[in-house]
C-alpha cells in the first residue's frame, strides 16, 4: 500500500462574491485549478503526460449544484478547465457539507491502492446566485427535506440551535450562561484568527465578545434557538484545491519535505436529527458518531490528542465546535468550555483550532469546506500558512461534517 | 503601540466622519465623543455609526457632543479626530481650539482629502505641532481599509511609528504613507483617471459623451464601479474640490488632465452635483408606481436622456470571456481590437499605469504604495496588477511607447518602468463582466 502524499493545491478568495463578478463555475474552476496546479508544483502538461499513462484522476466535491447553478455531472466539467484533462477519469463526490472530504478519502483510496499516481480533489460551491432564504432552504437538503427542511425557513441554523438546547440538556450542570458565553467567545476565536488569513471571508468584518455575546439585537437577530448570526457560518463563494500523489511519484520526481494523510475516520450518523438525539444517550458524548470518526482516524495513524499540534473544525455553528471539542478528545465530554475558558483552543493555545478562520471566519463554501481543510493541514506542517501560521506544527486533524453531523469525516495530516 | 482609550471625532454628522467614529469606536474599541454642530443631529447619527460596523455593541461607546463642550472632549482624549467640511478657514479654527487643550501625549489628526497638513498643524502650539497627522480614510471605510497618512516636517517620528502600528493593528487599515501633497495619492491617481474621462465624455459628446465613456471604461477594465458613475457617487462638488486642487498647487506632465470640462463646471453652479442632490453626471428618475428610469446628462443638449445600452464588439468579446475565466484571451481581445472605442480604453488603462508609477514617486514612498491605494481605497485593479494583467498578452513598455507617444515624449517612461515588480493583488478579482441575473 502505497503512502498518501499531499503535494499542495489553493484555495480562491472567500470574500469574493462570483455572481457580483458576473462569472460563473467555468470561471471559478478555471482559477482554481490553475492555482491549485501551481501550488502543488504541477503543470497542464504534466497532467497531459501522467494521464498518457493512466496515472491521473480527478476527484470533484460540491453539494448541489443542481440547484445553486442549474448543473449536473460536474465531474465532466473539469473538460473546460482545460483540455489537459481531456480522458482523465473524473467524478462528482456528494455528502452535503462534508462533500470534498468523500472526494479526498475516494482519491487517498485510489492511491494506496496504487492505481493512480497523482489525484486531484476539487472542492468548490457557488451560494451567493440565490438569495440566502432560497439559499437555506437549498441547504435543507443536507437534512431529511421532507421531515426537516421543507417549508421551514432557515432549516440549519435551527437544528444547530437544538443541538445547543440538546447540549444544555445532556449536561445538566453546565450552566447556560457559561455555555452562551464560550459560544460566543468560539465565535471571536474564529473572527479574530480569520484575521490573519489573507483569503479569509471575514478578515475586515468587526466582532468582539460583546457582540458575540449579546444576541438578539438588530445586528445579532437570533437565527435558531438560543444562537445569534454571530454564531453562524456565512454563505460563501469558493473553491479548493489539493493534489494527493503516490511514494511512487514522490521518489519519481524527487519531491522531499511533503506531509502524508496519516490516518483518518469516517462514520454516519442516523439521518434524523431527534434519531441522533435518542441515540446518543447511550453515550456521554452528544455527537457519539462524531467522536468515533475521530477516534478511528487516531487509531489509524497510531496517534493520541496529544501528537497533535492544531485542528481544523467544521464550525458551521458554534455549537457544533463545542462538540467537537470532547470529540477531539481535547476535554472530557461536557467539559468543554474549560478549554475555551482557559485560552487553550485559542491562537496561542496549546490546542489551537481553527488556526484559518473556520467556517465562521475563513469561510463556508459547502462542497469547498473539507478540500479547504485539508489545505490548511498541509500549509501548518509544511510551515506555510504565512500570517496564520502555528509555530512547529508537525501534526494537525480536521473534522468535517454534513448534515447536522449526520456525515463525520476526519483526517489526519503530518509529516513524517 | 499607543494606548488609545478615548476618542474626540469633530465633524461627526457627515458621512466620514460618521462612519469613522464608527471604526474607531469598533476595532479600536475607544470611548468616542461624537462632536457635531446641533446636538439633535449628532444623536440621530448615533445609529448610523453602529449600522456602519454592524455592531449594536458598540453603541455605548458613543458619546453626543456639540462644539460648546468641544474643549471638555478634547481634553479627555488621546486621540482627536477632525472630519469637518473640506474648508481651510474652517479646519484652522477648530485646530486653534483643539491646539489649546490638547493633553500633551494625545495625537491629532485631520480627515481632510487634501488640504496643506502642514498649514493645519502651524495652527497648533510649537509643543504640540509634532503631534499632528494627516489620516485621510476612504468611504465607506468598513470595506475600503486605505489609511493616507501623512506626516508633516514638524512631526515626531516615533509617534508616527506607534500611530501607524495603531493605525494597522487595531484599526485594521492599510497604511500608506504619504507626503504632503494636494490630494495625497490615492485622488491623486484617481480623479486623474476620472477627470481625464469627464474630459474625453465631452469631447466625444456626439457619439453619447458620458454614458459613452462609461461603458467603455465599465467593470470589464478592472474596477468596481464605471469613472463617471463613481464621480457621480463621490458629487461633482466633491470632484471639482479635488481636481482644482491639484491643478492649482501641482504641475506635472498630465496638468491639463485636471482642468474640470466647462460643461461639468456649469452643473455644479446649478447644484447638480450627483446621487446626493438628486441628479448630477446621472440622474435615476423614479415613478409613482415605483418603477426607476437611469439617465444621463446629454452633454450636447443640456438635457436628461435615457442611458444607451452600447454594444462595442471589443467590450462584448471582453465580458464574455471573463466571465468564463479566460482572462488572457480577454486581453488580447483589448490590445488586438483597433476600433475607436477599443483604442481609447486601452490608452487609458496604459496611463493609469504610467501616471501612477509616476505620482507615487512624487508622492508616495514606494512603489507598491500606488497598488495600495488604488486596490484598497478604490476597490480598483492596482497599477501593478494591471501591469501584470496586459503582460499575459504584450510586452507592456513596447505597446505604452505605441499607444501613448506624447506622454512618452515629456516623461522618460523608462525610468518609472524600470522599477515595475509583480503586484501583490490579484488581477483576476478587479475585472468583472457585469452582474449576472439573479
Amino acid at each position: 500500500m502505497s503512502k498518501v502524499y499531499i503535494l499542495g493545491g489553493a484555495q480562491t478568495d472567500f470574500e469574493r462574491n462570483w455572481t457580483k463578478e458576473g462569472k460563473g463555475m467555468v470561471a471559478l474552476l478555471k482559477e482554481a485549478v490553475a492555482d491549485g496546479l501551481e501550488g502543488a508544483g504541477l503543470t497542464f502538461d504534466d497532467i497531459k503526460k501522467l494521464n498518457e499513462d493512466n496515472r491521473v484522476s480527478c476527484f470533484v466535491g460540491n453539494f448541489i449544484a443542481e440547484k445553486y447553478v442549474n448543473q449536473g455531472h460536474l465531474g465532466a466539467f473539469l473538460t473546460e478547465v482545460n483540455p489537459a484533462f481531456y480522458g482523465v477519469p473524473s467524478a462528482r463526490y456528494e455528502a452535503a457539507c462534508a462533500s470534498s472530504s468523500v472526494a479526498i478519502d475516494a482519491a487517498a483510496t485510489k492511491i494506496r491502492a496504487d492505481e493512480y499516481d497523482v489525484c486531484i480533489v476539487v472542492g468548490w460551491e457557488l451560494m451567493k446566485t440565490v438569495e440566502s432564504r432560497v439559499g437555506g432552504d437549498f441547504l435543507g437538503r443536507a437534512a431529511y427535506y421532507e421531515k426537516e427542511g421543507k417549508g421551514i425557513d432557515l432549516p440549519f441554523p435551527k437544528l444547530f440551535g437544538k443541538l445547543a438546547d440538546e447540549t444544555l440538556k445532556k449536561y445538566p450542570e453546565l450552566d447556560e450562561k457559561r455555555y452562551m458565553d464560550a459560544l460566543a467567545k468560539i465565535s471571536v476565536i474564529n473572527y479574530s484568527n480569520a484575521k490573519r488569513n489573507p483569503l479569509a471571508q471575514t478578515r475586515k468584518w468587526f466582532m468582539s465578545y460583546e457582540q458575540a455575546s449579546t444576541r438578539d439585537t438588530d445586528t445579532n437577530p437570533l437565527v435558531g434557538g438560543k444562537l445569534g448570526v454571530s454564531d453562524c457560518s456565512q454563505v460563501t463563494d469558493g473553491a479548493a484545491v489539493v493534489v494527493l500523489a503516490s511514494e511512487t511519484f514522490i521518489k519519481e520526481r524527487k519531491i522531499e519535505g511533503k506531509p502524508i494523510i496519516k490516518g483518518y475516520g469516517h462514520r454516519t450518523a442516523p439521518m434524523l436529527f431527534e434519531k441522533k438525539m435518542e441515540d446518543n444517550q447511550r453515550s456521554d458524548y452528544t455527537l457519539p458518531w462524531t467522536r468515533k470518526a475521530c477516534v478511528d482516524a487516531y487509531k489509524r495513524a497510531n496517534l493520541t490528542v496529544d501528537d497533535i499540534d492544531f485542528f481544523e473544525t467544521h464550525d458551521c455553528f458554534t455549537s457544533s465546535e463545542y462538540a467537537a471539542i470532547s470529540a477531539f478528545g481535547i476535554t472530557e465530554p461536557g467539559k468543554e468550555y474549560e478549554a475555551i475558558e482557559s485560552g487553550r483552543i485559542a491562537f496561542d493555545g496549546d490546542k489551537p483550532i481553527n488556526p484559518s478562520g473556520g467556517l465562521i471566519g475563513c469561510g463556508h463554501p459547502v462542497g469547498a469546506s473539507g478540500a479547504r481543510m485539508l489545505l490548511d493541514l498541509y500549509k501548518q506542517v509544511t510551515g506555510t500558512a504565512n500570517g496564520y501560521q502555528i509555530k512547529g506544527a508537525k501534526n494537525g486533524m480536521m473534522l468535517n461534517i454534513g448534515g447536522s453531523a449526520t456525515t463525520n469525516y476526519v483526517f489526519i495530516v503530518g509529516t513524517l | 503601540m499607543v494606548n488609545i482609550q478615548t476618542v474626540t471625532v469633530i465633524g461627526v454628522t457627515g458621512t466620514m466622519g460618521a462612519n469613522i467614529a464608527g471604526i474607531f469606536a469598533s476595532f479600536g474599541n475607544a470611548k468616542v465623543y461624537c462632536v457635531g454642530r446641533d446636538i439633535e443631529k449628532v444623536k440621530k447619527t448615533i445609529p448610523r455609526i453602529v449600522q456602519s460596523v454592524k455592531a449594536d455593541s458598540i453603541a455605548k461607546n458613543l458619546v453626543p457632543a456639540d462644539f460648546s463642550t468641544l474643549e471638555d472632549c478634547v481634553k479627555q482624549s488621546d486621540l482627536v479626530f477632525e472630519s469637518s467640511k473640506e474648508d481651510i478657514a474652517i479646519k484652522t479654527e477648530i485646530a486653534k481650539r483643539v491646539g489649546a487643550v490638547l493633553q500633551p501625549h494625545a495625537i491629532s489628526g485631520t480627515g481632510s482629502s487634501g488640504l496643506s497638513i502642514t498649514k493645519i498643524a502651524d495652527c497648533y502650539p510649537e509643543e504640540l505641532k509634532s503631534h499632528f497627522f494627516g489620516i485621510h480614510m476612504f468611504n465607506p471605510p468598513y470595506t475600503l481599509p486605505l489609511c493616507e497618512l501623512t506626516p508633516t516636517k514638524y512631526s515626531d517620528s516615533k509617534l508616527k511609528s506607534e500611530l501607524e502600528v495603531y493605525l494597522k493593528d487595531a484599526l485594521r487599515r492599510t497604511v500608506v504613507e504619504v507626503k504632503d501633497s494636494p490630494a495625497f495619492l490615492g485622488n491623486r491617481i484617481g480623479f486623474q483617471f476620472i477627470n481625464e474621462a469627464l474630459q474625453y465624455a465631452e469631447k466625444y459628446k456626439d457619439n453619447g459623451g458620458i454614458d459613452y465613456i462609461d461603458a467603455l471604461l465599465g467593470s470589464f477594465t478592472g474596477r468596481a464601479m464605471a469613472p463617471l458613475t463613481t464621480s457621480d457617487f463621490v458629487g461633482l462638488d466633491v470632484h471639482k474640490a479635488i481636481v482644482d486642487n491639484i491643478y492649482v498647487n501641482t504641475y506635472d506632465y498630465a496638468h491639463e488632465t485636471f482642468v474640470l470640462p466647462e460643461f461639468a463646471e456649469q452643473l455644479v453652479a446649478d447644484g447638480k452635483l450627483g446621487r446626493k442632490s438628486g441628479g448630477g453626471l446621472y440622474q435615476l428618475v423614479k415613478y409613482e408606481n415605483g418603477l426607476k428610469r437611469q439617465t444621463v446628462y446629454d452633454i450636447n443638449t443640456g438635457l436628461y436622456r435615457d442611458v444607451i445600452p452600447y454594444a462595442f464588439p471589443f467590450a462584448d468579446k471582453m465580458k464574455r470571456r471573463i466571465a468564463e475565466g479566460d482572462y488572457a484571451y480577454a486581453f488580447e481581445r483589448l490590445v488586438n481590437n483597433h476600433s475607436q472605442e477599443a483604442e481609447i480604453c486601452l490608452s487609458f488603462l496604459l496611463k493609469y499605469i504610467v501616471y501612477s508609477l509616476y505620482a507615487t514617486e512624487e508622492v508616495g514612498y514606494s512603489i507598491e504604495a500606488a497598488d495600495d491605494v488604488m486596490a484598497t481605497g478604490f476597490n480598483w485593479c492596482p497599477p501593478l496588477a494591471m501591469y501584470q494583467a496586459l503582460s499575459t498578452v504584450a510586452e507592456v513598455p513596447v505597446l505604452i511607447k505605441e499607444r501613448l507617444p506624447e506622454i512618452c515624449e515629456k516623461i522618460d517612461v523608462d525610468h518609472f518602468l524600470a522599477d515595475v515588480k509583480p503586484s501583490k493583488y490579484d488581477y483576476r478579482i478587479y475585472f468583472k463582466s457585469g452582474r449576472k441575473n439573479k
